[in-house]
């Protein structure tokens, strides 16, 4: 095998942790199951026979948010969703990733109303955007690799900071308070 | 047969304010003070005991010589008679109240009028009095107006046609900009707090699509189910009121998005009739052909997704239920380049003719899949599990299914001989030799044979189909409605002054309305027009058969386990782009 016979006789290897984490990672994402729209069919087929997302390490949907690494968005959200959506993504373990399939969830689609939230970044971070109407499973799959070669270059310190401070827009501004009366 | 409207005249002289016809459909005014005896005089003395469609028009944008009444409001209500064949009947009555209107319920006469009277209370803003729970169904309950009112704007964003990345609006992109608004949540009415009160969903798998559902149990036995949804409510009808007839068609596709091609057909078929136009014979026998596969393809979706929801042996029935699926899909992008939605429908045809090698790989499909009906129902009706987990659950009269308004396989399930293809046929449905497959056993297993003798009939309808294609135009040759061919461009100045006109003004029907349904793998699927002479629809209604058959789970799951419920999803079969619109 490939591997085996370019381990020194030793069995030893040097290498980084930092390689060896993002290795172990990038070839088993995890997706979280759950699919919105149309965009979702096209989810399901890239999980079956033809397709087969096995071949990537993503075969495994995890029904609970706290298992999974990636969630895929799958079709538009509505402003009824969009709460719904933004809890799983807070549910979800660090390190998670995000990629918004379809044009619905990275822009709103044809659906400029009263009724759709145009973006799913308006909500959550997104890592990797699909174009498509729905993509296929084929243009699915590519996001997917771009995800892997994204998380391939990242630093075990990139996941050491909670994301919601540093970016400081979460927290409340508490510069400009008036005195508290007796203070 | 007595005439509907002359039965009516008759027996209520006061209340009958107008008849008329709406593109081949009587339709009849009532006073809305009478509505309650008009609805109980339909119902039993003619025989109207189907409630298809319910929906309510805002006619403060409309032409004077075009509004029923005075009123702001009409509400239109569509009757069928199942024993005449679907005989259709549209009432409509102008709702007093002007901004603020009222009306009475008719939950009493068709229960399966109480979700559209939410919705139309939830869209509309009409109180209808008499009705057991009016509240909210698709918008978030604290949503300010309501949003199908012709003074409430389409609403969305501002789309730029210039931009640069120094624009203020990508300094946040693809980061944690804002929190979404919460609402809290409280136990329905009706619920008691005794029992246990589960929430499923809107994100838990098995309800296939986000669909929430706040569950009562007591013990492991469901006491109540209450849905919630709107979670994928997307504004198709206000959208389509702002678009081109022809736009619409792309918008379609993405309702039941398991049946793109079905939906389009509604869709253009009603507007064909609004026209007063007839596709080619050669595209209607192509429609078929799409029809038909899309009914295989999206019964085949029911089948994998219910199968991987129940049984041991889902997951590989899963694979294989895909794999023809995706045959089915290769068909689609040969015709049309696309795969899921397809768009394929046009005012007046369809928008390609098929290639040569597609009857020839239809033929050869049609082969096998037979063969693998067989397949799939020796994996399954040999199992002892999926036979213990579909008999007796989620049990439907025939006389609760007519009065749910519940259309399609689980009408048919329930032992209701009911077809639109048989009983209105459209697309030279008539030619075909076809059963339409029936179970009086009234269960999930009843509607599960249904479904699986239904997809054997696609492909004796498919094979007719493909043997007698008629030869000829696969489009119609009408310049002020169908554009010219591309070919013809280079040629003739007529041909690119009217491809002009089409595509700056669009096409244009007279004032006027029509109700027209098919039969999609789902039930009976309809759009309701109202034309006000422009190049946009006045108002389009879209009545989907997820959203009607939705509505009988909680009269299918009381008294069953929890873990019944998911089979009932499944069995309903629903899709929450078609239930949510």
């Amino acid at each position: 095998m490939g591997f085996e016979s370019k381990l020194p006789e030793t069995g030893v290897i040097t290498t980084t942790l930092e390689q060896v984490v993002n290795w172990s990672r990038k070839n088993s994402i995890w997706p979280l199951l759950f699919g919105l729209a149309c965009c979702a069919i096209e989810m399901i087929t890239t999980g079956t026979a033809r397709h087969d997302i096995a071949r990537f390490g993503s075969e495994l949907f995890r029904a609970s948010p706290r298992q999974a690494d990636l969630m895929i968005v799958a079709g538009r959200v509505s402003n009824k969703m969009a709460p719904v959506i933004k809890r799983l993504y807070d549910e979800m373990a660090e390190p998670k990733w995000v990629i918004a399939m379809g044009i619905c969830a990275s822009a709103g689609g044809p659906f400029n109303n009263y009724a759709i939230v145009q973006g799913v970044d308006k909500i959550i971070p997104v890592d990797v955007y699909v174009p498509g109407c729905p993509p296929r499973p084929e243009a699915l799959l590519y996001a997917l690799t771009m995800l892997q070669k994204k998380i391939e270059t990242e630093h075990l310190r990139d996941h050491n900071a909670p994301k919601q401070t540093e970016l400081g827009v979460l927290l409340p501004d508490t510069s400009d308070l008036p005195p508290l009366p007796g203070a | 047969m007595t005439d509907p409207i002359l039965a009516l005249s008759n027996r209520f002289p006061d209340a009958v304010l107008e008849t008329g016809d709406a593109s081949g459909v009587p339709s009849v005014t009532v006073a809305s003070d009478h509505l309650l005896d008009v609805g109980r005089f339909l119902r039993d003395e003619l025989g109207f005991d189907l409630l298809s469609n319910l929906t309510v028009v805002d006619q403060l944008k409309l032409p004077p010589v075009q509004k029923t009444a005075d009123a702001r409001f009409v509400g239109v209500y569509h009757l069928r008679s199942v024993a005449r064949d679907g005989e259709l009947l549209q009432v409509k009555t102008p709702l007093p109240g002007g901004d603020n209107p009222v009306a009475p319920s008719v939950t009493g006469i068709w229960p399966g009028a109480n979700w559209h009277e939410r919705e139309a209370y939830d869209l509309f803003g009409v109180r209808y009095e008499g009705h057991p729970d009016l509240r909210r169904i698709l918008m978030p309950d604290d949503w300010p107006g309501h949003p199908l009112r012709k003074d409430m704007p389409l609403g969305g964003e501002r789309v730029p046609f210039s931009v640069t990345w120094d624009d203020d609006e990508f300094k946040m992109l693809g980061r944690q900009i804002m929190q979404p608004e919460q609402t809290p949540q409280a136990i329905p009415k009706g619920m008691d707090s005794r029992h246990m009160v589960v929430n499923m969903g809107p994100q838990h798998p098995s309800t296939h699509g986000v669909l929430r559902l706040i569950v009562e149990l007591d013990g492991e036995r469901i006491v109540n189910v209450e849905p919630d949804i709107g979670y994928l409510h997307s504004g198709f009808e206000k959208q389509g009121e702002h678009v081109r007839y022809k736009d619409f068609v792309y918008y379609t596709d993405r309702m039941d998005y398991v049946s793109a091609m079905q939906n389009n057909l509604s869709y253009v078929l009603a507007v064909e009739q609004l026209l007063g136009i007839e596709a080619p014979p050669r595209a209607q026998g192509i429609r078929v052909i799409m029809a038909e596969l899309q009914r295989i393809a999206a019964h085949l979706v029911w089948l994998a997704t219910h199968a991987l929801d129940i049984s041991g042996t889902g997951h590989a029935l899963l694979m294989y239920a895909f794999r023809e699926r995706e045959e089915i899909l290769d068909l689609f992008e040969m015709a049309c380049g696309a795969r899921l939605t397809t768009s394929y429908m046009r005012i007046g045809g369809v928008s390609d003719d098929l290639p040569p090698a597609f009857i020839p790989r239809l033929v050869e499909f049609l082969d096998y899949m037979d063969a693998r009906l067989d397949e799939y129902r020796a994996m399954l009706e040999k199992n002892p599990l999926w036979r213990k987990r579909l008999e007796g659950i989620g049990p439907l009269s025939k006389k609760d299914a007519i009065a749910m308004g519940v259309t399609g396989p689980m009408l048919r399930g329930s032992g209701v001989a009911y077809d639109l293809r048989r009983a209105r046929p459209y697309c030279g449905y008539d030619q075909y030799e076809f059963d339409i497959p029936t179970s009086d056993l009234g269960d999930s297993y009843g509607r599960y044979l249904v479904r699986m003798a239904e997809m054997k009939q696609s492909v004796r309808i498919l094979r007719q189909a493909a043997a007698m294609l008629p030869e000829g135009d696969y489009l119609l040759d009408d310049p002020k409605i169908v554009p010219p061919k591309r070919d013809l461009l280079d040629q003739s100045m007529e041909a690119l002054i009217h491809h002009f006109k089409l595509y700056t003004e669009g096409v244009t029907p007279g004032p006027g309305e029509v109700y027209r349904a098919i039969e999609a793998p789902k039930g009976e699927m309809g759009f309701y027009i109202v034309s006000d002479g422009s190049a946009h629809p006045y108002r389009l209604r879209i009545r989907t058969p997820s959203f009607a058959n939705l509505q009988s789970i909680a009269m299918l799951s009381k008294g069953h386990l929890f873990s019944d419920l998911v089979v009932i999803i499944g069995t309903i079969d629903i899709v929450l782009g078609d239930v949510d619109r």
